[in-house]
């Protein structure tokens, strides 16, 4: 039975390695045309080697971090954690956590909207609730 | 989110952070996932754009393994 989960956990890794060297191909790529200059296939292999390895200590600290906020899920508070070691790192960190937090609650007004307005309740009123609630104790 | 040509997708952000984790109930929440992804993307492209400042300092035209390996420690230190 272990033999097998080792197995799969190879294999998971093979693939995920897979991944991070195709993305870490796109970046440098990207960094690459930025720069005006050329990455050899070795540095871009390196480069995802680092990547993955660097993903472990992330992991290991993200993980702590949370279990010491006494929590099992990680939140976007332990990854700027994460980021304290280099001021501009943690600034655009920072940044970027807000910005995913106002999409967030973009997204929750858009949807606000969309059930109010299938609802064809308007959001501010609700005196039938109030009616309602007063009334009969027998109806649930 | 921006979509950038590459970077990290959030799915393979929380396999790769699952894998090392020592308790199995530990989750990532989906912006702290998405947060990740964009660490990472910072990470590899200070690896290479580090590389390639190296290389310019050094006069060459190819960025080498060479040049990588002189930039990381500080990028370890910096992360």
């Amino acid at each position: 039975m272990e033999g097998q989960g080792s197995e799969e956990r190879l294999l998971l890794i093979q693939r995920l390695k897979a991944a991070v060297h195709y993305t870490v191909g796109c970046l440098c790529q990207d960094v690459a045309e930025d720069k005006g200059v050329r990455l050899s296939k070795q540095a871009v292999a390196a480069i995802s080697e680092i990547s993955f390895r660097q993903c472990e200590n992330f992991a290991k600290d993200l993980e702590m971090f949370a279990r010491h906020a006494k929590r099992s899920t990680i939140t976007t508070e332990d990854v700027k954690l994460l980021a304290r070691r280099s001021s501009s790192l943690l600034k655009y960190i920072t940044q970027k956590s807000e910005e995913i937090t106002s999409s967030n609650m973009e997204q929750k007004e858009r949807k606000k909207k969309k059930s109010s307005a299938a609802k064809g309740v308007r959001t501010e009123e609700h005196p039938e609730a109030a009616v309602t609630e007063s009334g009969d104790s027998n109806m649930e | 989110m921006e979509e950038r040509d590459g970077g990290f997708r959030k799915e393979t952000v929380d396999r790769l952070l699952r894998l090392h984790f020592r308790d199995r109930r530990t989750r990532v929440n989906g912006d702290a996932q998405l947060l990740m992804a964009e660490m990472l993307n910072i990470f590899v492209r200070e690896a290479a754009a580090r590389a390639a400042r190296q290389a310019q300092a050094e006069d060459l035209e190819v960025v080498d393994i060479d040049q990588v390996e002189k930039v990381l420690p500080q990028l370890l230190l910096d992360f």
